[in-house]
């Protein structure tokens, strides 16, 4: 997002420049600076420098936050590394900011006070590592269940993935106070037009939301913690799929890419178009499924009902191609697993035909609809200031005018060989929101012929014939239906990575509702929420959850009374 | 008069979207009061032919849902336990299978209302016992063909030169009645 920063010319971005920026402003405090290739920039710094480094990063270089990771480093190191990651979305750069804190004192300086997007990623070190973030503005437990004990982490590594704390009480997270004269409206944990647990508690003055809450981390399944304890490397993949209920393949992909990267292995090129076609498919059906859900939102069910009718013979496709609609199960460190059939060309060609044309009769008929444009237009208001604050991703941003899409910032599979653009509107309101996507849809279907045209022949997985050596790190980012979905990869011993970290696009979209629906009616609320595509199991992927005790016990129905 | 355009864009809107719904007539199969066959190449629950396993152990090593679990009854009898309400249904069992003796089959309607019936697939292996360790399948070692470099798993490990034939799927519980530990943990 560099290009809504003012940068002087000479200014522009590379990872020398960015070394000796550090250097000026930090002083001793940049402990080391390890290039990988021309699109990797690995930094540690001292932990006492963290904010002047990030601060430099976000506010003077113009960088975008991407998350931040924690690893137990104890045993090899001596303590706790906390990461936090950076974007030069124009520079195809991406740069990791590394800090070791000791282990018997696990604190370090917050980066949410200059960079609000930083506030989930360092509660989450927070509750999971308990590396303390000294100055966070909102230190609230965030991803812990309401009854899980203090002083348990369960990314620790002496903590065992079958370890079951016993129940404690007392630990639920205070709800932000309600702002005078206003009511607490709840909508979730379960609630109609969502299909996922969360919570958001929405305070109202007569029908104006005027500020929200948000507790969620309900469909936590503890995958990073099994990635680093008990899977290996190839096992990964699979599990990683099973992280979003939609968009599955962006996971597994991204893992892989992430692997690849910290490796050096050279995907063949065949595999690199069959990535790029599942992934296009994917886009193609959850843009369906997105549009028929936020029909259905606003009570629009006939346009629900005829998307998911013209979804389905996508999902059947795939089905024909990978042995299952909807997780493939194709990808595979190194690689796809299986090559596309004989008559992959025809059978893909046919189904996107259909699709193309009855989209574009859809696309005729629905923005013509008064009542439509009128629910969403004006709504959910996100400025491309917030954007950035909130350092949100995919249509979510690009509805705004902040054009990131990895596909062009950082290619990666086979897109640096297709032509593309990418699909921008300024409205900065679900309209807007809901124009990207729609427009994002023959784009999908335009990529995918592209890679049926130039298909190459050849391989499909690279031979891997080392072990890959514990201590290297890489970077796999993918542009899921709903943005930059993440993962970092710190190798280790047994054939697995030392830490696995999955960042999916909702994480960062999720925090920008508040925001969005501040000054909204109650009754735009669940569009707004709808118009991120808002996916809560991706975001929720993290902890372990004691299945007898996780109960729902978020807001009772005292709870509620009280709040009143 | 421009109330009266937007009425009049709207029922035109209106009048198209009908259309869209009219003209694919009826698309809601039967199902489930006819039968629905997957695609072909789907990959529903794996079956496996005793008569074809060896008892090798590479798809419960491979298995990223863990639930295959090689328990040794006696000197000539392994038993492969699939926790079958785990599966992934990725195939890769069948994959790295070195005797093609897992098959994705094309079963998917598995929910059930017998609460007996707890999705557990148990498979006797009859294991040719060699002459050195007692316990082993004849040789020349399919470990051979199984393994794939730098992805093997740190408690999949051969002990015999090849023509011992021996596999070891745990170092330290290396006990003739004791189950491996790369496997459904439970
Ligand atoms: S990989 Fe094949 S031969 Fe080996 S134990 Fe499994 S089913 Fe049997
Ligand atoms: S299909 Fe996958 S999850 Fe199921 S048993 Fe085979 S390897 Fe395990």
């Amino acid at each position: 997002m560099s290009r809504h920063v003012e940068l002087d010319e000479d200014r522009a971005v590379t990872a020398e420049q960015i070394t000796d920026s550090m250097r000026r402003r930090l002083g001793d405090g940049l402990l080391d600076s390890r290039p990988a290739g021309p699109t990797r920039l690995y930094l540690t710094v001292d932990p006492a420098k963290i904010v002047d480094a990030a601060d430099e990063l976000f506010n003077g270089l113009g960088a975008r936050f991407v998350i931040s990771a924690g690893t137990d480093e104890r045993e090899n190191r001596g303590g706790f590394r906390v990461s936090h990651f950076f974007s030069f979305d124009d520079e195809d750069l991406y740069v990791a900011l590394h800090a070791l804190v000791p282990e018997d004192d696990p604190r370090i300086d917050s980066i949410t006070p200059i960079i609000p997007g930083a506030n989930w990623a360092e509660r989450e070190i927070q509750d999971l590592l308990g590396v303390t973030a000294e100055g966070h503005p909102d230190p609230r437990r965030l991803v812990l269940p309401d009854d899980w004990p203090a002083d348990v982490y369960p990314l620790r590594c002496d903590f065992d993935t079958r370890d079951r704390p016993a129940s404690a009480e007392g630990m639920a997270p205070p709800m932000k106070n309600r702002p005078e004269g206003a009511v607490m409206v709840p909508v979730g944990p379960y609630f109609p037009t969502q299909h996922e647990p969360e919570a958001f508690a929405v305070f109202v003055e007569g029908e104006v939301v005027v500020d929200s809450d948000y507790r969620g981390f309900y469909n936590h399944r503890g995958i990073e913690k099994l990635g680093c304890a008990d899977l290996t490397y190839n096992q990964i993949p699979f599990i990683a799929e099973r992280i979003c209920g939609i968009c599955g393949f962006v996971h597994s992909c991204a893992y892989c890419m992430a692997v690849e990267n910290a490796a050096g292995i050279e995907v063949p090129r065949r595999a690199q178009y069959i990535r790029t076609i599942f992934l296009e498919l994917e886009r193609l059906h959850s843009h369906l499924l997105w549009t028929g859900v936020a029909a259905h939102i606003i009570g629009f069910d006939t346009l629900f009902m005829q998307t998911w009718r013209m979804r389905e013979p996508v999902m059947w496709l795939c089905e024909q191609l990978t042995g299952n609609r909807k997780t493939y199960g194709m990808n595979i460190v190194g690689g796809v697993r299986r090559d596309l059939p004989a008559d992959a060309h025809e059978k893909i060609e046919k189904v996107i035909a259909d699709v193309e044309r009855e989209w574009s009769a859809l696309t005729d008929a629905v923005p013509g609809d008064r009542t439509l444009i009128a629910r969403l237009e004006d709504v959910g208001t996100l400025t491309p200031d917030q954007v950035r604050q909130t350092c949100c991703l995919g249509p979510t941003a690009r509805g705004s005018g902040v054009a990131i899409d990895l596909r062009i910032d950082h290619p990666y599979a086979a897109y640096g060989e297709l032509e593309m653009e990418k699909c921008v509107e300024d409205g900065c309101d679900t309209l807007a929101r809901t124009l990207v996507r729609l427009a994002e849809t023959p784009v999908a279907i335009d990529i995918i012929r592209q890679c049926l045209a130039k298909m190459p022949d050849g391989e499909i997985q690279a031979t891997i014939d080392e072990e890959i050596p514990p201590g290297l790190e890489g970077i796999g980012a993918v542009e899921a239906p709903r943005g930059e979905s993440f993962h970092w990869v710190l190798t280790g011993e047994n054939n697995r990575p030392k830490r696995w970290r999955v960042r999916a696009p909702s994480y960062q979209n999720l925090q920008a509702i508040g925001p969005m629906i501040h000054g909204d009616v109650l009754a735009d609320v669940p569009i707004d929420i709808g118009s991120i595509d808002p996916c809560y199991s991706c975001t929720d992927r993290m902890t372990v959850i004691d299945r007898r005790s996780g109960q729902m016990r978020v807001m009772t129905r005292e709870e509620i009374l009280d709040r009143r | 008069m421009l109330i009266a355009m937007n009425v009049l864009e709207t029922l035109w809107t209106k009048i198209k979207q009908a259309l869209i719904c009219l003209r694919p007539g009826r698309v809601t199969l039967p199902y489930p009061f006819a039968p629905h066959d997957p695609e072909e190449g789907f990959r529903g629950l794996p079956r496996l032919n005793v008569d074809k396993c060896i008892g090798c152990g590479g798809c419960a090593n491979v298995c990223p849902a863990r639930l295959i679990r090689i328990v040794d009854k006696d000197q000539t009898t392994r038993v492969l336990v699939f926790l079958y309400e785990r599966c992934t249904f990725c195939g890769r069992c069948a994959e790295v299978c070195p005797e093609g003796a897992i098959e994705m089959s094309r079963e998917y309607e598995l929910s059930t209302d017998d609460v007996h019936d707890d999705m557990i697939g148990e498979y006797h292996i009859f294991m040719g016992p060699c002459e050195r360790c007692g316990r082993c399948y004849r040789p020349p070692s399919v470990l051979d063909k199984l393994q794939q470099p730098g992805f093997r798993s740190d408690c999949i490990d051969r002990k015999c030169p090849p023509e011992g034939c021996r596999i070891v799927l745990d170092e330290d519980t290396d006990d003739r009645a004791e189950a491996p530990t790369q496997t459904a943990s439970r």
